[in-house]
């Protein structure tokens, strides 16, 4: 288990430092050596597309957006030369961080911005890249600001642009601003986003890999994840998988810890480092008191009780085998002032606010799921409203929309009320009207409310 | 092609169908609302769930690529289970107006609801509602009421992947998803009234047919349009002998699913109420036309024409030179049989010259369909290419045929010179051939002929100057076939029959005829079709109950039109093979 032994930040190695999102920040800190060392070695054969994805594949790299594929894995579905044509591949940087409780990237973006374009760099190079964007949240406005700059500091030293180095290779950086919808987090909407469209998930197969933007192949990686891959390329494989807690999550990862606790902030740790070490790091629950539940993957991960998630650990597995999700590794902890019921209605007035309406299910059921539970907790709920809360949410996940962002909208709702049914039921029980008068009111009425009070702009 | 079983029966299908294709040509119905057989596959209504075999989750079937050995279960509990879900969440927000919705009768989510539906709502929360963005004109045509949209975007797709105009759009995010035009644009372009076609729901409806009637009064014949030469296969939609509506009838070689806006809109003229009655003037040209008996009228033309061709014997006798004495003009609005008859009487019993005809080359129209793409229409009348295959002559400018020679004369008034050599009959089959009738100036040089004949359905300048009017039938009365653009020859039903007092130009030639013993009067149309099939062009071989010449039938509604298509998406399949009709020889 020497694997989670913390050792010093990588990936956050320069925050703190001044000017740390400068180019020469960077460089005196040893950045770009990858990047040379991999243009060094163009010429004469000694690094070529196929082996630095090896390195990134034998690294146990795993995608750090939310879904934890690997990296490796996923950069070997572009179709080779052969098969493609004349088609480019595009790489995609997925900067539009938007799940809530998850701020990772952002802080990447903001003080170390040389690190991510490098990972770019070098994937650019293992997918034969010439065009790469950075597609960043429209609301990160300073974010987009110091990536430009970095941008133009690259091409000004002569990492980016028409042959690197003399490696006789090309390759522009391009940074796109989304116009803030949490939709376009999901890669083919993405993508949609950055043709100019309405940002739709479009329906897989075929997956970007094999047609993405313009049709070409693409892929998507997450911040986080090319950051990871300067290092691992720097490195080497067998160092990043010397970090975390076994084969199959590796590496340092990033921990957004969020809530009640007593920092709340990004913390660097091994994979898989326990939950009551994370807490730990984090100060511990606010205020001495007791742990009630966590939400330990950003919003759309199911939520655990303090009991579920003593002494797991905190990876892709260890959650997964929680039964939750380790996500975006947005941490929300909850202490035992929380009001779950309350809690539930913020994250299903999110995701009712963020549906992108092109499913019926989703379009129709987000605000369906967020209307009920206003209902509750403004103590107008009815006993049976709980049930149906969960009927609704199963007959909108799995596989009945394009994208999982249904899913991720009833995860929540479903743990929410399994767990915690008995304050659902408080709700429900203290409902300011008799049961016949309920039906009445709430069944009888026509909706004469304006769109704000019928719906989630409020 | 793949064979792919469903529920239990195997179907070959082409490569390129769906699942929910492979369903349709297996008879399994799965509801659907975006699913349109021209329009691009979204797969977001969520309707036409399956399961399919080795697929661990539940499929959208219009977005299932069929392959080989593909099992589909369309009826499992969880797909029935799965159609429910999204009926419910469809009807949580859709107002129960259908008691005042144009659509209902014909609507998709009504015929779902019953299909596919839970027969109880659970929802007790209030209904979404669009304040600004319902009972709105976003075009000249069309009406919008987003409290009823259901978000399948069939409108959005007909206006960016049919028309290419791209007017609509979606607005706003989640359960406020709203199709609205962009920012200060209208949904205005040449085929705009389709999108309320396409439309499943009453979200979009169309201006001129709301609340008008309720669609399941009414009848519906199956007709051919009259707007240009393309021939769009229409359906008259009409109760009580009031047309309600053109729909377009389902055409892949023609009009495919579509119809211009012109074109539909046409439809309110059959109910014009403006009809003549049959006049003559018996006294030359000063006196007062007097209304009179059909028997007398006919008898009256047989009179002035017979008058003519004894002078012209004489003149003839007389080596004055060969002026022809009596003219007929024909028309591109007649059907093929009328200009048969009408080309027959001139050649065989009255040994006249072939009657002439002309076109107005009017705006330019076009329709879509998926053989040809874009095909394009400029005559004013849909059946010029019959009109001359039945023995018609159509005149151009110069060719030196009488009716060139009149529309030459009309910028300088009148010519004097033309008046010595100027026919004494002249016979109009239709007294709005060109929109130069209206003109006095035209009308004046034709009424240089002592005996001005023509059959009307309206009164215009050339009606009022004419000594014998014959009043006719608007197209809903009409019965015959017309050659379109591509010269397939296709059927016209009628509708509705016309009062008494009006007759079809079929009628009124045949009368005529009989008065030389040409025709029988009791002849319909399709006795005349079969008579002339031998010498019209085009014409040999067809069969006048062909499906080749009736068409589709006339769509339950249109958001049910493609239910008739089965299998429609590869373009190397075709699924109503139809006979190839040779184009009538234009030079005969």
């Amino acid at each position: 288990m020497s694997g989670l032994t913390p050792t010093a930040p990588v990936l956050l190695a320069r925050l703190g430092k001044p000017d740390s999102a400068s180019l020469g920040t960077y460089l005196a800190d040893g950045g770009y050596a990858a990047w040379k060392k991999v243009l060094g070695g163009v010429k004469s054969s000694e690094w070529t597309p196929a082996k630095v994805t090896d390195v990134v594949k034998a690294s146990g790299l795993r995608g750090r957006g939310g879904a934890g594929f690997p990296c490796g894995l996923k950069w070997t579905f572009v179709p080779p030369k052969e098969k493609r044509g004349d088609k480019p591949v595009y790489l995609l940087c997925n900067a539009d961080e938007s799940e809530p409780g998850t701020f990772k990237d952002r802080l990447l973006i903001e003080n170390d911005p040389h690190q991510i374009l490098e990972g770019m760099m070098l994937a650019s190079f293992a997918l034969e890249v010439k065009h790469a964007y950075v597609y960043i949240r429209g609301e990160m406005v300073r974010g987009a600001e110091i990536l430009n700059k970095a941008v133009a500091e690259a091409y000004a030293k002569g990492f980016l642009g028409k042959d690197v180095q003399g490696s006789g290779l090309d390759l522009d950086i391009t940074i796109h601003r989304g116009a803030g919808a949490y939709i376009c987090g999901e890669e083919t909407a993405l993508i949609e986003s950055l043709e100019g469209k309405r940002g739709h998930p479009r329906i897989k197969p075929p997956f970007p890999a094999v047609s993405g933007a313009w049709g070409s192949p693409t892929v998507v990686n997450n911040v986080e994840t090319l950051a990871c891959v300067t290092h691992i390329v720097d490195r080497g494989a067998d160092w990043f998988k010397s970090i975390g807690r076994n084969e199959k999550n590796t590496g340092p990862k990033l921990y957004c810890v969020s809530g009640h606790v007593e920092k709340p902030g990004v913390y660097e740790a091994p994979t898989g480092i326990p939950w009551e070490e994370l807490l730990a790091m984090a100060g511990g629950v606010r205020g001495g008191r007791k742990l009630k539940a966590v939400i330990p993957g950003g919003s759309s991960a199911p939520m655990l009780t303090a009991a579920e998630i003593a002494g797991v650990p905190m990876d892709f597995d260890g959650l997964a085998a929680a039964k939750s999700m380790f996500g975006s590794a947005g941490i929300i902890v909850m202490d035992e002032t929380t009001d779950i019921p309350k809690a539930v209605a913020n994250i299903a007035k999110f995701y009712a606010h963020e549906s992108c309406g092109q499913c019926t299910p989703c379009r129709e059921g987000t605000p369906w799921l967020l209307k009920m539970l206003r209902r509750i907790v403004n103590g107008e709920g009815k006993r049976s409203d709980l049930d149906l809360l969960l009927q609704i949410s199963n007959q909108m996940g799995n596989g009945m929309t394009i994208c999982v962002f249904a899913d991720a909208a009833i995860a929540p709702v479903i743990s929410g009320i399994t767990k915690f049914r008995g304050e659902f039921e408080a709700y429900v029980t203290r409902s300011t009207k008799p049961e016949f008068e309920q039906l009445a009111s709430s069944d009888l009425t026509i909706a004469v409310a304006d769109r704000n009070a019928a719906g989630v702009h409020s | 092609m793949a064979k792919v079983t469903v529920d239990g029966k195997v179907v070959e299908v082409p490569n390129g169908a769906n699942a929910l294709e492979a369903c349709r040509a297996a008879g399994v119905e799965v509801p659907h609302f975006c699913y349109h057989p021209r329009l691009s596959i979204v797969g977001q209504c969520r309707m036409c769930m399956v399961e399919v075999e080795g697929v661990p989750k539940i499929q959208a079937s219009c977005t299932v690529p069929v392959r080989d050995g593909m099992v589909i279960k369309a009826s499992t509990e969880k797909a029935l289970a799965a159609r429910n879900a999204t009926m419910e969440f469809l009807l949580i927000n859709h107002p129960l107006d259908c008691p005042i919705c144009d659509q209902a009768g014909e609507c998709k989510l009504q015929d779902n609801a019953f299909g596919a539906g839970l027969p109880v709502s659970r929802t007790s929360e209030p209904r979404r509602q669009f304040p600004g963005y319902d009972r709105t004109p976003i075009g000249p045509h069309v009406i919008a009421d987003m409290t009823r949209c259901i978000q399948c975007t069939r409108c959005i797709r007909f206006c960016e992947e049919i028309t290419q105009t791209g007017e609509l759009t979606f607005i706003e995010r989640g359960g406020h998803t709203i199709v609205w035009t962009h920012e200060g644009k209208a949904l205005d372009n040449d085929l705009s009234a389709c999108a309320a076609d396409v439309c499943p729901v009453g979200a979009l409806t169309t201006k001129e047919f709301r609340f008008r009637k309720r669609v399941w009064w009414l009848d519906k014949t199956r007709s051919v349009c009259g707007g240009c030469e393309i021939g769009c296969n229409v359906s008259i939609e009409h109760r009580d002998r009031v047309v309600y509506r053109f729909l377009p009838r389902v055409a892949p070689a023609v009009n495919d699913f579509w119809m211009c806006d012109y074109g539909r809109f046409r439809a309110e003229e059959l109910n014009r109420q403006d009809f003549l009655k049959p006049e003559i003037r018996v006294a030359g040209g000063a006196a007062e036309r007097r209304q009179t008996n059909w028997g007398e009228a006919l008898d009256a033309v047989k009179i002035a024409i017979d008058r003519a061709r004894n002078e012209e014997k004489r003149e003839d006798f007389a080596s004055k030179g060969k002026e022809e004495k009596i003219l007929f003009i024909g028309s591109a609005n007649l059907t093929t049989e009328e200009a048969f008859l009408l080309a027959t009487l001139c050649k065989d019993s009255l040994k006249v010259s072939a009657p002439e005809f002309t076109v107005d080359i009017g705006p330019k129209r076009r329709i879509r369909n998926k053989v040809d793409g874009w095909i394009y229409g400029a005559e004013a009348a849909p059946n010029s290419r019959g009109a001359e295959a039945a023995g018609l002559k159509r005149t151009k400018e110069g060719d030196g045929s009488a009716l060139s020679g009149f529309l030459s004369l009309l910028p300088s008034k009148k010519s004097s010179s033309s008046s010595s050599s100027f026919p004494a009959v002249i016979y109009i089959s239709d007294a709005n051939f060109s929109e130069k009738c209206s003109d006095p100036a035209f009308v004046a040089i034709l009424r240089q002929a002592s005996v001005l004949i023509v059959h009307a359905r309206t009164r215009n300048a050339l009606t009022d100057a004419a000594d014998i009017v014959l009043p006719i039938a608007p197209l809903s009365g009409k019965e015959g076939t017309f050659v379109n653009a591509k010269g397939l020859v296709q059927r016209v039903d009628m509708a509705i029959m016309s009062p008494p007092v009006v007759r079809t130009d079929l009628e009124v030639l045949l009368h005529l005829g009989q008065r030389w013993s040409a025709f029988d009067a009791q002849w319909t149309a399709r006795d005349v079709f079969e008579r002339m099939q031998s010498s019209v062009a085009g014409y040999a071989g067809l069969a006048w109950d062909s499906d080749a010449l009736v068409g589709n039938p006339p769509s339950i509604s249109p958001a049910a039109a493609y239910d008739v298509l089965g299998l429609e998406r590869d373009p190397d399949v075709e699924v109503f093979s139809r006979p190839s009709v040779a184009a009538p020889d234009r030079r005969s």
